[in-house]
This record gives C-alpha cells, sequence and structure tokens, in this order.
C-alpha cells in the first residue's frame, strides 16, 4: 500500500526539482538572450544582416575567429601535453602545477591583460627586444592568441585529465614492450579515448575565447580593420550609442556559440564521455 | 555535507561583497552634529572625480550646513560620460549630472529627464573647460609644435577609441577644426585637405584605448612619442611628478563641459532645492578655484582672469560651435560614411 504512495512522491521530487531547475536556467540564461535576439532583429534579419555586414564589423568578426582559432589549435596540443604530464608523472611541483592550470579562472580578465602588458608591452624589456627584431607582440593580433591562451588554459587540460586517470597505464607498457615509439603510443593507444575530451574542450576554449573583452581590451591596440576583435567593436557600439548594431554582431556572435555548444555536446553524447 | 558546508562558508564572503559594493561612494557628512539632512546623487564622469570628492562636496556641505543646519549626504557615482548618461537614462537617478559632453547631457534631456534649459544658466550650463593639446616625450625629442608633425611618417600617436570615449571625439574635432581654419599646413577651408590631415595622423595610430584616462596611463607607462589629450590630464600628470612635456598647437579646441540637475530625479526625491543649489555652488569662485587645481580652466571670469598664468595661451581657440554644433558634428564628423568613418576606411590594410 505504501509503494505507489512513495512513489508519486519520488515522482513528485523529480518533477520539482526538473521544473526548478528549467525556471533557474530560463530565468538566467534562456530570457537575457531572448532579450538580445529581440533586439538585435528589431529591424528584421535584413536590418540585422546591414548592421552585421559593415566592412568593420567583419573585418573584426574574422580577427576574433582566426585568433580563438588559433589558440584553440595551440591549446590542444599544449593542454592534453600538460594533462598527460599531470596524470603520468610524478614529480616535485606537481601539485603546485596542477593548481596553476586553474588560476587564469581566478583572476579578473583584465588583470590578465594589464600583466601581458606590463610583460610584453615595448617599454618593457622582453618587449623592446621582440619590437627590435620586427615582431612586436603587444598591440598586435600575437598578443590577443596569447591573452586568450591564458583565459582559456584550463579547458583542455581539466577535460582530458580525467579521461587519462581512467586509463589503464599498463596498456601504454604492453605497447611499448612491444615495441612501439612513442609517437604510435600516443596515437594509437592514448588519443583515442581521450579524443572527444579533447575535442570539446576545444570547442569549449574556442567558444569562450569568442566573447573575451576584458583582456584583449587591453593588449590590443583596438585599431578598425587591424587589432579591433568582434567583443570590442560590440562595446563600441553600445557606448556610442548604436545599440542596434552592438545587438547585431552579438546575434551573430551567439549563433556561433550555440552551434558550438551544441557541438560540444554532441560530441560528448556519441562517445558516453560526461567531464568537461 | 561537503558542498553545504561550502556553501556556508560563502555566506561571510558574500556579506562583505554587499557589505563593500553597499558602501562605496557614501560620502560621511562634512558637518557633523546637524539632524541627518538628506542624500543627493552626483552622477558624473571620470576626470573630475577628486575635485569633487576631495575639495567640492565637502566644501559644498560645509556652505550648505552653514546656510540651512541640514546635513546633507553625497552619492557619488564616476562612470565614462557616456555610460553615466546611459545609465542615468536607464533609470540611476541621480539628482545632478556633470559630464564631459554637451551631447551626453542632450542624451539625458531628449529621455525626457531634464524638463527646465540647462543651458540657460550664466555660462550656458557649462562649469569647467579645458583644451585638447599634445604631450611629448620630456625635451620633445621629435621637435613636435603642430598637428602637421604629428602625420609625420613613422611616428606613433596615441587617442583614444572615439566609439568608445566621447573625449575622443573632442581630439578628432580639434585637428580636424584646425585644418578647416588655417592653424595647420593644410589650406584654409578645405575639407578634404583636412580629412587628408586627420588621416596622416591617424594612420600613425597603433592604440587605441578605451577612454581618455586609459590612452594617457598608456602613454605615462611609455608607449607611443606623443598623446593627444587633454591639458588638464598633462597637468595633473606633471603635478604628480611625470616628466612628459604639452605642446599647444597654433589652433585647437575648446573643451567644455556641463553640469545639470536631472529635474525628474531630484523631484522625486525632494532635491530640487539642493540640486540646483550644488549646481550654482560649481561656478562660484571658491568651487571654480578647486576646478583648476586639477588642470581644469574656469568658466567663471574672476577666476580666469586670476589663474591666468597657470593656462597657457592659445593663438586661435575654436569652440565646438565653430564646426557647427554638436548635433551638427555628430553627423557629418562622426556617422557611419562621415569624415571619421572614411578616414578610418582609407587606412584599412590593403590585403
Amino acid at each position: 500500500m505504501s509503494r505507489p504512495a512513495q512513489i508519486t512522491d519520488i515522482q513528485h521530487g523529480r518533477l520539482a526539482l526538473r521544473s526548478g531547475v528549467m525556471i533557474y536556467v530560463g530565468v538566467l540564461v534562456v530570457l537575457p538572450l531572448a532579450a538580445l535576439v529581440q533586439h538585435g532583429l528589431a529591424d528584421g534579419l535584413l536590418g540585422l544582416w546591414r548592421a552585421a555586414a559593415t566592412p568593420v564589423a567583419v573585418q573584426a568578426m574574422v580577427l576574433t575567429l582566426w585568433t580563438a582559432a588559433l589558440m584553440a589549435v595551440i591549446n590542444a596540443v599544449m593542454g592534453t601535453l600538460t594533462a598527460w604530464a599531470l596524470v603520468r608523472y610524478e614529480f616535485p611541483g606537481r601539485g603546485v602545477l596542477s593548481a596553476l592550470v586553474d588560476l587564469p579562472f581566478a583572476i579578473p580578465t583584465l588583470v590578465t591583460g594589464v600583466m601581458l602588458v606590463i610583460l610584453l608591452g615595448p617599454q618593457s624589456p622582453l618587449g623592446g627586444w621582440l619590437a627590435a627584431q620586427g615582431m612586436p607582440i603587444a598591440f598586435a593580433p600575437p598578443a590577443i592568441v596569447l591573452a586568450l591562451l591564458f583565459i582559456t588554459m584550463p579547458f583542455v587540460v581539466r577535460a582530458v585529465e580525467p579521461v587519462l586517470l581512467e586509463q589503464d597505464p599498463a596498456e601504454e607498457e604492453a605497447a611499448r614492450t612491444l615495441g612501439a615509439g612513442t609517437w604510435t603510443v600516443f596515437r594509437r593507444i592514448l588519443l583515442p579515448p581521450i579524443l572527444p575530451a579533447l575535442l570539446s574542450g576545444t570547442i569549449r576554449s574556442f567558444a569562450r575565447a569568442l566573447g573575451e573583452l576584458g583582456s584583449v581590451i587591453v593588449v590590443s591596440g583596438n585599431i578598425p580593420y587591424r587589432t579591433l576583435t568582434a567583443p570590442i567593436y560590440i562595446f563600441g557600439e553600445i557606448e556610442s550609442g548604436q545599440p542596434q548594431t552592438a545587438a547585431a554582431v552579438s546575434v551573430v556572435l551567439l549563433a556561433l556559440a550555440l552551434v558550438l555548444a551544441f557541438a560540444a555536446r554532441g560530441i560528448e553524447r556519441a562517445t558516453g564521455v560526461h567531464n568537461g | 555535507m561537503h558542498r553545504s558546508r561550502l556553501l556556508l562558508a560563502l555566506v561571510p564572503l558574500a556579506l562583505t561583497v554587499a557589505a563593500l559594493v553597499g558602501g562605496c561612494g557614501d560620502t560621511a557628512p562634512g558637518a557633523g552634529t546637524g539632524a541627518p539632512g538628506r542624500t543627493l546623487t552626483l552622477g558624473a564622469y571620470t576626470t573630475p572625480r577628486e575635485a569633487y570628492g576631495k575639495a567640492i562636496i565637502p566644501a559644498f556641505q560645509r556652505y550648505w550646513y552653514a546656510k540651512t543646519g541640514e546635513d546633507v549626504r553625497f552619492e557619488e557615482s564616476y562612470l565614462g560620460s557616456g555610460a553615466q548618461a546611459r545609465a542615468i537614462v536607464g533609470g540611476f537617478e541621480a539628482d545632478v549630472a556633470a559630464l564631459s559632453l554637451e551631447a551626453d547631457m542632450e542624451t539625458i534631456a531628449r529621455a525626457g529627464l531634464i524638463t527646465r534649459d540647462w543651458t540657460a544658466g550664466p555660462h550656458q550650463g557649462m562649469v569647467t573647460r579645458s583644451i585638447v593639446v599634445i604631450a611629448v616625450r620630456a625635451g620633445n625629442p621629435h621637435g613636435i609644435r603642430n598637428w602637421d608633425d604629428l602625420a609625420r611618417p613613422g611616428l606613433n600617436v596615441l587617442t583614444p577609441n572615439v566609439r568608445t570615449s566621447g573625449g575622443a571625439m573632442w581630439n578628432v574635432c580639434a585637428i580636424y577644426g584646425a585644418a578647416l581654419r588655417g592653424g595647420t599646413a593644410a589650406p584654409k577651408d578645405d575639407p578634404a585637405a583636412a580629412e587628408s590631415l586627420l588621416g596622416g595622423v591617424l594612420r600613425n595610430v597603433s592604440i587605441m584605448d578605451k577612454g581618455a584616462r586609459e590612452s594617457i596611463v598608456s602613454f605615462e607607462k611609455g608607449l607611443g612619442d606623443a598623446a593627444i589629450t587633454y591639458e588638464n590630464e598633462v597637468l595633473v600628470g606633471r603635478q604628480a611628478g611625470r616628466t612628459y612635456d604639452m605642446v599647444v598647437p597654433r589652433s585647437t579646441i575648446l573643451i567644455e563641459n556641463p553640469a545639470a540637475v536631472i529635474d525628474t530625479y531630484a523631484d522625486k526625491h525632494g532635491n530640487r532645492d539642493l540640486a540646483d543649489a550644488f549646481v550654482a555652488f560649481l561656478t562660484t569662485p571658491e568651487a571654480q578655484r578647486f576646478f583648476t587645481d586639477f588642470g581644469l580652466r574656469p568658466v567663471e571670469a574672476g577666476v580666469a582672469a586670476e589663474m591666468k598664468d597657470r593656462f597657457p595661451a592659445v593663438t586661435d581657440r575654436f569652440s565646438i560651435r565653430d564646426l557647427g554644433g554638436w548635433p551638427t558634428v555628430t553627423q557629418t564628423l562622426f556617422a557611419t560614411g562621415g569624415v571619421y568613418d572614411r578616414v578610418m576606411t582609407s587606412l584599412q590594410p590593403q590585403p
């Protein structure tokens, strides 16, 4: 007699939890996004297109996309290596290294930008030397890539790490015993299981980089057509009383981020990875 | 268990943050003993922050207490001029706004929050002035004398982004206007030549910071050979021991900064008399002298005469009205397809 009642209780609990979470995410994420999209589409799709297709806006988006893509590739390689070193090797300072990986999330991105300019600006010894070699980094695209690498540091490492942890080192050892070289071990033994986590971590870092403002506005020269990224362009349009244009470009970035978020989810679902 | 303990640990942190946020921008009353008085909210741009916070507000509190026995409290907010205007339009209920641009005040007026003619006062609603100048390295190693010199190939010039800094518009107006008036090597009244001079200068700009303050800070950090900035920034910087020099071009623009009562909000708070008195106080000799301590030129004639030696003379000082006023300039210079837009497009690197 008591069993059906219990089930109903559980069902009620589940229903309450589910609707509670739906409302929470709805209010925090969907509502603001809907407001933005509505604002961006105030002049219709054609208006959105006209606002987002001006040469300055297009150049800004192109710059944002290629710097984020380059960052994502470097992040994928270096993040995997870092995760591997953290999981497979015991070495002094490993705990510190692991903590350092998470540090970028705790630092205001504006501070990241300031740090990079202090380090690499033309007035610093390092920056001055690089500029003298004809390779200025600060206030040029390389600084944008560096800033993005810094702020997205944990994404790939923390996505790949748990998968590596689950993997039995014996497999690697067996492959080596059978005569496989380092590259073969990596390609045949290590890479296949971590690939989904690696991809979703990389995509997430890319999506995060698309919207970065705080650090980039400091390290980039912000010159239209040359060093002005899409988020800074959006910021400028808001500041100069053009919320329509700002919303239009934001909607384009949002659509990209949305596609990427679904792609990351899709990869995880298809392969049964639940981390990251 | 673990989670809930973490949450509990966060509670004091959250409370601290709330206390900090709630506490900032609150000025303790100057006069101390009187009955708790009203609170006046000032929404200002960032440049005169020190002048207001350290000198003018305490002076007004003393003045008001002596006059009425009321201990008036202040809440101060400082943002970029455009952002402050938008905040006020968006519902930040400031009783008084002090902004860097007439156009920003007009934004508030157009929203219906200023119901009286705020330019009707003795100085057309303006409380301070400055001029656009060129900051150069100590000893002026590049021999920069005028706007033309900034267009010399190879020079590195700083000026903020006109999209994010209302103040940066003054810089563009200064160069363009100077060229039109024959203050440079460009022939007088020749818009094409003026546009080409502006292009020459902007071609040398490698960093457009988001605000005037950030731009001069970059210059102080050692970036660039010259920075287009305001006289008050250079004067304050030099007071603080910075070693750069100031070049006053032959022809440059007069910057005027307005202050006004936001009627709707002042009435709602029952602060109309207080707000009126505060805005009127800003042009008294006492307040005007405080502004000059922070490098700003006075609007009041008496103080202006008294402080003549502090501020260098300008051969040809023109105002935004000489360029047709802000509404015209916003259209011709800064709208899409306007002078600035055309110049930036022409500087686009060719693939």
